[in-house]
């Protein structure tokens, strides 16, 4: 049953709903699953089944398809992530490089295990795959921002600044931690014209 | 264009996929995600081989030839290739057999075999696995993985009818494409990714009328069928391949018996009317079959009471009691979905008997058989489609092969090997050119989500709308119920402009025979084809063979209401209908040719066990007018025998036996009138549509009913069935009550709600469907055999709520 009480996300946001299907061209609504999917991941921090069946409507697919692609990116949740959304990275490189007793020891220090938020919502702890950053291993993602070189010493200080909220910047020195790429910036409308 | 493939030349057309190429050639490549019918994508990988191509100077333009032979030099491809998402090119070398293919090839069985549980001995679907197959003649036979495999959900229900079994599943996205390239309805989808993924649904149950499918494309014992599940093993099943009966496309379907029972329905390929499909009332309507309430030995009355009799003894009784009427005083009913077989042995008995009153049922006043027939493949390559009713419930089918349409591909041409194993023209979400449909419904019916345009008429005004865009079509002014003028002129303007312009209607048009006339003149008018859906499997060919009263008031319900003194009923329960029933106890001889008991059978002096579709031989012309061979599978059903075997027995009770058999008169008759030999028939089928029969005139006398509160509406489940059909009616639930939010608020009624009602003379119960799609102040209840399409006045009077069970 729908909880008619809460509001539909997109209610009060009709402009940003118009500005994402601009982007996409009639036929191609449905490419508009993403930037809708992450409009509420950011807000909410999860994307609840409300919210999936809420999509599916707008872009008049399935809330399977939704579920689909929404499911294949660890990027979005069914449930609320903590404040800080920790994700160690276990693919290969960072594997050898140690992610996995960096893993043993989060886990410990947080008591929580692959996939669990703790109760307060201050921590959610998750092993996702490679964050393309192999040459930086072990990486780990702390919400938006990339920590590489991690190791055992600086993953405490990490935790320890996380617990008193004042999680530290990344590192720039040595070509370090970066902010990722530069933000992009919204497509202009003007320079998808031609698409279609 | 020329190819190479193993060593062997071959010409073939531009945009041959290169597995096509394989198999055109002879060999094999093994694979997995590839289907006949749907877009190749290429993910299972199986399908590897090394190809190579020739290639032009850029500056030149000539072939960059070998130094050695100077023939034009052929560049391999760095890697193995997937043959089924590669088109050919000139001068293409495809090798399935090279030292690198068949490592890839092995390679990709033990991969693919990582995760699936070696549980073959217990898996539904082996023996007639793609992947136990393929691993034998393409697999090593060992692993190198020594982990443990995934584990996963082993039983998980995707509905009452599929059964999911996560760990087996390799993941060809099969299933997934089949959803959204061919019914349209996107109800599965992987989960996760990678290592994680997994099939799943969320919304509730998968919503579709087609699901049964991909039990049969799961190249792997994933899917499963839950009403064979756990049942025999593929090798112990006769396979019988046979016309389905279930409605009037005819689909191809093979029945698996074993040990005298029904025990799965699996689609086969007809490329001209299903192609690989088939939808669920079809494939899991079945089970009734196997009932142990099956009347299985004829019984005659005693007093109060049936009582066992052999064949012969009541064939003598029936002889007996007829013998004594005066001419036209007996009456033969069929129901729709007899063979024409059944039909001649009807006309036979009725000419012995000298009578006119023979019908078939359920009918309606108006001609199924259109002026200008299209068949199924002319539909799939249709550019301006209209239809007007609800085809997804009357013949699921149509709408599947509407959507080809709308995808805009055209049949494929066939190769020897059969139907394309990759079309390279089909792809995954094809945008569909819906503008090319437009449907009418007096409700809101399943096919508008894909329509351009879609209306939503008053119940009964098919014939204004017809006769309104005929005059539109004609260049004259006028406007049509429901339509703009500007959508009408659009619409008429389409179909004009259009090579292949086809108009599709029902029950709702042929009801009145004024609105089918109108029908029939607007599709001159515009110069498009017709389908007609008929209520059931046999309802052109009925008609065409003229199962049909020699006058307008001997028909259907002219008989129920008395006008015969004996009748012999195939299949049909009138005596549901309380009015009839008081009528046909005044009869002096009732015979009730039935596979279960009923309010019928309890009035009977006679009842005979009657076979169902699937053990009948036979023929049926579906609605393209096209004849189908029916073929018997051997399940055990007493002496049950069809109509055939009846009036022959009764013929032969009154030492009337002509010098040939029935079968060999109806062999001969169907030569005559249709020009084919039954006993040998293409096995998908010989097209002979006919004209429809310019002597129906009498039938305009009869005024069809214009008011009602209530529309029979078609249904794709056999409601007569349904009760025994388990797995079905957990799916399906019972047959629904449908109406506007305003009147189920006016009779207190709530969603899902059990209430009985008298329909017409006819006790039914109903679950509350409310749906505000629905026009306020109409109804919709689901046809039954007894009771034709149409609007109807119901005596809301009658509604009651049953108990709650406690
Ligand atoms: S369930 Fe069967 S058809 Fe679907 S992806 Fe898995 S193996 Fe393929
Ligand atoms: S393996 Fe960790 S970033 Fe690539
Ligand atoms: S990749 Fe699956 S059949 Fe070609």
């Amino acid at each position: 049953m729908m909880d008619t009480k809460i509001q539909a996300f997109f209610a009060d946001k009709q402009d940003l709903l118009s500005e994402i299907l601009e982007r996409y061209p009639d036929y191609g609504q449905r490419s508009a699953v993403m930037p809708l999917l992450r409009a509420v991941q950011d807000a909410e921090r999860h994307v609840s089944e409300l919210r999936i069946k809420e999509i599916a409507d707008i872009l008049g697919i399935s809330a399977t398809a939704v579920k689909g692609v929404m499911s294949f990116y660890s990027t979005y949740h069914e449930q609320p992530v903590g404040k800080y959304h920790i994700q160690i990275c276990s693919t290969l490189s960072c594997s050898l490089a140690g992610s996995d007793e960096m893993y043993d020891y989060l886990a410990n220090e947080l008591d929580l295990v692959n996939g669990e938020t703790d109760k307060d919502g201050q921590f959610s702890l998750q092993k996702v795959e490679c964050l393309g950053s192999c040459t930086t291993a072990p990486v780990l993602q702390i919400n938006d921002d990339y920590y590489e070189n991690v190791g055992k010493k600086r993953c405490k200080h990490l935790v320890d600044s996380m617990r008193e909220n004042k999680l530290e910047k990344p590192w720039r020195e040595r070509k370090g931690d970066h902010e990722g790429a530069e933000k992009a910036k919204p497509l202009q409308k003007t320079a998808l014209k031609g698409v279609s | 264009m020329k190819v190479k493939v193993n060593g062997i030349e071959l010409e073939l057309a531009p945009g041959t996929s290169a597995i096509d190429a394989v198999f055109a050639a002879g060999s094999d490549v093994p694979y997995f995600c590839s289907h006949e019918y749907m877009s190749p994508v290429g993910s299972c990988r199986m399908c590897l081989a090394k190809i190579g191509a020739p290639r032009k100077d850029r500056a030149t333009g000539n072939w960059v030839l070998d130094e050695e032979t100077g023939e034009p030099q052929i560049f391999w491809f760095p890697n193995p290739m997937a043959t089924c998402t590669t088109a050919i090119m000139e001068g293409m070398v495809i090798e399935t057999e090279a030292e690198e293919a068949v490592k890839a090839q092995r390679g990709m069985v033990e991969m693919t075999l990582i995760n699936h549980p070696l549980d073959c001995p217990i898996c539904d679907k082996g023996g007639a696995c793609e992947l136990q197959d393929r691993a034998y003649e393409y697999g090593e036979g060992i692993s190198r993985f020594e982990f443990d495999k995934r584990h996963q959900e082993k039983h998980h229900q995707l509905s009452e009818l599929i059964t999911l079994d996560r760990e087996r599943c390799i993941h060809c996205k099969r299933c997934i494409r089949f959803f959204e390239e061919v019914p349209g309805d996107e109800v599965l989808d992987f989960i996760e990714r990678g290592g994680h993924t997994y099939i799943a649904t969320v919304e509730e149950g998968l919503e579709s009328n087609f699901t049964g499918n991909i039990t049969d494309l799961c190249p792997v014992g994933a899917l499963l069928d839950r009403t064979s599940r756990f049942k025999g093993r593929n090798w112990e099943y006769e396979h019988t391949i046979t016309s389905s009966l279930d409605d009037a496309s005819g689909s191809a379907i093979v029945l698996d018996s074993r040990t005298g029972r029904l025990e799965r329905i699996k689609a086969e390929l007809n490329t001209q009317v299903n192609k690989l499909w088939i939808d669920d009332s079809t494939r899991f309507g079945y089970e009734y079959v196997n009932s142990s309430e099956r009347i299985k030995t004829p019984l005659i009355r005693k007093g109060d009471n049936l009582e066992a009799a052999s064949w012969q003894e009541v064939s003598e009784f029936i002889a007996d009691k007829l013998a004594k009427l005066a001419q036209k005083e007996a009456a033969i009913v069929l129901r729709a979905d007899s063979t024409l077989e059944e039909g001649y042995a009807a006309k036979n008995l009725a000419k012995i008997l000298e009578t006119g009153q023979i019908d078939h049922y359920p009918r309606q006043l108006a001609s199924v058989i259109p002026n200008n027939s299209a068949s199924l493949n002319d539909l799939a390559s249709s550019d301006a489609i209209f239809v007007i009713g609800d085809v997804s419930q009357n013949v699921p089918i149509v709408d599947l092969r509407i959507k080809d349409a709308l995808k805009g591909v055209a049949p494929p041409e066939m190769f020897e090997h059969g139907v394309p194993i990759a079309d390279l023209r089909l792809k995954e979400r094809m945008i569909r050119k819906k503008e090319i449909l437009t449907v009418a419904a007096p409700y809101n019916v399943d096919l508008m989500r894909h329509a351009g345009q879609a209306h939503i008429y008053e119940a009964n005004s098919e014939e204004a709308i017809f006769k309104a865009l005929t005059k539109i079509a004609n260049g004259e002014d006028s406007s049509v119920a429901a339509m703009s003028n500007e959508q009408a002129e659009a619409l008429v303007k389409r179909l004009n402009e259009a090579n292949n312009a086809i108009i599709i209607y029902d029950g709702f048009s042929l009801a009145s025979p004024a609105a089918a006339i109108a029908a029939r003149n607007f599709a001159n008018a515009v110069g498009a084809k017709e389908i007609i859906l008929g209520q059931m499997a046999n309802s052109y060919g009925l008609e065409a063979i003229q199962v049909l009263p020699s006058h307008e008031r001997y028909g259907y319900a002219e008989i129920m209401q008395g006008s015969a003194k004996a009748l012999i009923i195939s299949e049909l329960n009138p005596a549901n209908n309380s009015q009839y029933a008081q009528n046909l106890k005044e009869l002096e001889l009732l015979v009730v040719h039935s596979i279960f008991e009923n309010e019928t059978t309890a009035l009977a002096d006679v009842v005979l066990p009657a076979k169902s579709g699937y053990e009948k031989q036979g023929t049926i012309v579906n609605l393209e007018g096209r004849l189908l061979e029916v073929n018997a599978a051997p399940i055990d059903a007493g002496q049950a025998q069809d109509f055939e075997f009846l009036a022959a027995s009764i013929i032969a009770a009154l030492g009337k036996e002509g010098k040939e058999d029935l079968a060999s008169l109806a062999h001969k008759a169907i030569r005559k009138q249709f020009g084919v030999d039954s006993k040998k028939l293409d096995p998908e089928g010989d097209l002979k549509p006919l004209k429809p029969r310019a002597n129906n005139k009498a039938k305009l006398h009869i005024q069809s009913t214009n008011i009602g509160n209530a529309l029979i509406v078609p249904t794709m489940l056999r409601l007569e069935y349904i009760d025994k059909n388990p797995h079905l009616l957990a799916e399906r639930g019972a047959a629904k009550l449908t109406m506007n939010s305003i009147d189920a608020d006016a009779n207190g009624l709530k969603n899902a709600e059990i209430v009985s009602l008298d329909v017409a003379g006819i006790k039914r119960s109903f679950s509350v469907q409310i749906k505000d799609s629905v026009p306020a102040g109409l109804w919709l209840i689901p046809a039954l055999p007894e009771q034709a399409i149409g609007l109807l006045e119901l005596d809301r009077a009658s509604l009651k709520k049953e108990l709650e069970p406690a």
